[in-house]
């Protein structure tokens, strides 16, 4: 600014050293100063550096009009001045368009730069904030998004009701205040919306003391359209890269679990050929005993009764098999319910088992006067089956398996209670899981793994409940709750 | 952030409100009564100067003083401390020290902070003070070198208490009421609502226009010419200063000077 000034008192004395007037040649070099005020203040520099020449030489041109009149030299002289006042507005109005358009596209940059990685909204905003904020030279700058029903706020702490950042988020139109009412220098604040397609996604609100022109209110609700469509890129890649994160993790659960069932089905076929293949042996050696050898009759008597155990024992695992197949194809067991007598059942059940073992003790504990339930009596005897062999199975020799029924309101509850090693505590909740063995357990007896799916199918297809009590070496409870049968 | 925080008011505060109309009346009144009197030769002629000054100068401090919420009692006692000095400029040239009070009284409110608003007892930098002087010294001196060039006029020092009597009117009320009025009041309310350069436009057509019609401005067109020209670069000039410095201090110094360099002036 000093340089220009000098050289603007520099020409003005070498006018008057010249002999002055309007026409004098050096006139001319009043451009030089004055373009370059333009290039280096824009139009306001430009346009007072004309200002400053005209009045610095007016002394000199003045009097000679005053002395002449309005001469063809003077009227040179004065198209001159004013060739000099256009050249420095216009000049320096052509620097500051410029100047906002290289300015814009650096702030078009830095948006892109500030929303190009996958950062959190909460991070994209803060960098995005600090990149306007060395550009736009405001004092003060918020941006405030919307992310579903919460606003990510960026330069403030809240977004207060009526505010006139609230009021261009519901409004959608950019919003002016002339005057904050702040004490000094007027305070303007300018709020334009962050557009996506039509739409506010949130607000850019600057604020300074001193004028936000319309050409800056005009570049900012560009900038604001920009970052709204930015942003919302930056979201949905980012949404995108979640998703497939997600897919990727489901796809990859979705595998193992498949694994894992195609391990359980191949461990099953193992152990359910062995399973069935254990009472056919008997069957078939005991029947070609019969065929082949004459007994004395108490030999085949008892002969007969171990073909009738194997035999009951592979219809039990048929008929599990049966039910599995239907349950995986998504249907109940089938069912045929009378109203059965739940002490009956039970006495029969643990009659069979005391026949079969005579390693565990089994007691039978019913209370009287049980209400009768609405079952199918084989799946019922099925269902204890299944569990009385279960507490045998995973039970030390001579510890009691104890069965129980009680009346509930509305209900009985069988309890099949053993003293074995119990079910740890992670794998309770999947012993139900067809084909799941309890990793102890498999090595500890011979099973199938089906037999509690079976048990939870067929008492759920009763309407009623089934749940699994057990502490590590404090043995396990199953209780089966039934709904008692409507009274006619 | 206001923007954020606060509630988002439409601000009705219409440009002249608050003006003292009564008190303006009063003046009025007073300045009518007393030229009548003066027709009638009840009073001397110079009592038309002292009215003049006490009325016009001291309505222009009254609204200024009042637009600054500051009491009637205040702006009374300034107007009569106008009508003092002017009375007393009347009777001597010395008493012309008496438009200090006016300027002391400005002062005093000023350091107790309620003239804030004008920019008047805000800090003011020292940088922005010289600027000031820098900007009234190079308008004086173009004042003095094209007006002495083209007007008829010329830097005349013969007429020292005159000159020194005008200086003490400028201080103490034309300076002091037309940079309270037209930028500390007028072009700071404007600058609220429109931005700087239709502001400064609203208070700067309107200070000119006060000289424009002051009966002491000579009416020959070259002078009238000149004045516009002046008065319009001096009040551009000043609302530059207040907007800049947040002070009317800045302004304040450029115009006394300005005024200063005017005062030498005479006819050839």
């Amino acid at each position: 600014m000093t340089l220009i000034a000098a050289a603007l008192a520099a020409i003005t004395t070498v006018i008057a050293l010249d002999g002055g007037g309007a026409a004098s040649l050096f006139r001319h070099a009043y451009l030089v100063p004055v373009v370059a005020a333009a290039l280096r203040f824009g139009a306001v520099g430009g346009g007072l550096a004309a200002a400053a020449a005209v009045l610095l030489s007016a002394p000199l041109v003045l009097p000679e009009i005053e002395r002449s009149g309005v001469t063809t030299e003077a009227i040179e002289g004065l198209a001159s001045f004013a060739v000099l006042g256009l050249v420095g507005v216009l000049s320096g109005v052509l620097k500051a368009r410029a100047g906002h358009h290289r300015r814009r596209y650096e702030i078009l940059v830095s948006i892109q730069r500030a929303l190009s990685d996958e950062a959190a909204l909460e991070v994209s905003l803060a960098r995005l904030r600090a990149a306007l904020a060395g550009r736009l030279r405001v004092d003060e700058i918020a941006l405030i998004v919307r992310d579903d029903e919460r606003l990510v706020i960026a330069g403030g702490e809240r977004v207060a009701a009526g505010s006139l950042a609230a009021r261009v988020l519901e409004g959608g139109r950019s919003a002016f205040v002339c005057d904050t009412g702040a004490r000094g220098r007027p305070r303007r604040a300018f709020a334009t919306p962050l557009l996506s397609g039509g739409r506010a996604v949130g607000v850019l609100a600057v604020e300074r003391s001193g004028d936000i022109s319309t050409g800056e209110r005009a570049a900012l609700e560009t900038i604001g359209a920009h970052v709204g469509v930015a942003l919302e890129n930056a979201r949905l890649v980012s949404r995108q890269r979640r998703f497939a994160d997600e897919l990727q993790d489901r796809v990859g659960a979705a595998r193992r679990e498949l694994e894992e069932l195609d391990r359980a089905k191949s461990a099953f076929v193992a152990i359910a050929s062995h399973e069935l293949r254990t009472p056919l042996t008997a069957l078939q050696g005991f029947s070609e005993i019969l065929a082949v050898r004459r007994l004395p009759p108490e030999e085949v008597t008892r002969l007969a009764q171990v073909m009738r155990r194997e035999a009951r024992r592979l219809g039990r695992i048929v008929s599990d098999l049966l039910d599995l197949s239907r349950i995986e194809r998504g249907l109940e067991p089938a069912l045929c319910r009378i109203p059965v007598k739940i002490e009956s059942t039970i006495e029969a059940t643990v009659d069979l088992f005391r026949q079969g073992t005579a390693s565990h003790p089994i007691t039978a504990e019913c209370e009287s006067a049980l209400p009768v339930v609405d079952a199918d009596p084989d799946a019922l005897e099925r269902v204890l089956t299944n569990l009385v062999s279960n507490a045998i199975k995973y039970s030390p020799s001579g510890s009691t398996v104890r069965v129980g029924a009680r009346a509930l309101a509305g209900g009985v509850a069988i309890e099949v209670a053993d003293a074995g090693r119990g079910i740890p505590a992670d794998a309770l909740s999947r012993v139900f899981e067809p084909y799941y063995r309890v990793p102890d357990a498999a090595g500890a007896a011979h099973g199938t793994g089906i037999g509690l799916a079976v048990v939870k199918a067929l008492v759920e297809a009763h309407g009623g409940t089934v749940r699994v009590e057990s502490a590590p070496a404090m043995g396990t409870r199953v209780t089966v709750v039934l709904p008692s049968a409507p009274r006619s | 952030m206001w923007a954020l925080d606060q509630p988002c008011a439409p601000r009705a505060e219409r440009l002249l409100a608050d003006t003292p109309l009564a008190l303006l009346v009063v003046l009025a009144v007073g300045a009518a009564v007393a030229m009548l009197l003066v027709e009638v030769s009840m009073l001397p002629a110079h009592a038309v100067r002292v009215v003049g000054v006490t009325a016009g100068q001291g309505a222009l401090l009254a609204t200024a003083l009042a637009w600054a919420s500051v009491s009637p009692a205040s702006s009374v006692v300034a107007i009569a401390l106008l009508g003092l000095a002017a009375t007393a400029s009347a009777v001597a040239a010395p008493g012309a020290a008496a438009y200090l009070a006016p300027a002391l009284w400005i002062s005093w409110l000023a350091a107790r902070g309620q003239l804030d608003s004008l920019g008047l007892g805000t800090p003011v930098s020292l940088r922005a003070v010289a600027t000031g002087a820098l900007a009234g010294a190079g308008l004086s001196i173009h004042l003095l070198v094209s007006a002495s060039r083209t007007l008829g006029v010329q830097v005349r020092v013969d007429h020292a208490s005159e000159i020194l009597s005008a200086i003490a009117y400028d201080v103490g009320a034309n300076v002091l009421a037309a940079e309270c009025f037209f930028r500390g009041a007028l072009f700071n309310r404007a600058a609220r609502r429109w931005p700087f350069a239709i502001a400064a436009t609203v208070a700067t057509a309107a200070y000119v226009l006060r000289y424009l019609v002051d009966p002491l401005l000579p009416k020959s067109p070259e002078l009238v010419a000149g004045a516009v020209f002046y008065l319009a670069l001096l009040g551009a000039i000043n609302c530059w200063l207040l907007a800049w410095s947040q002070s009317l201090v800045p302004g304040v110094v450029s115009a006394t000077l300005f005024f200063a360099a005017y005062r030498t002036l005479g006819p050839r």
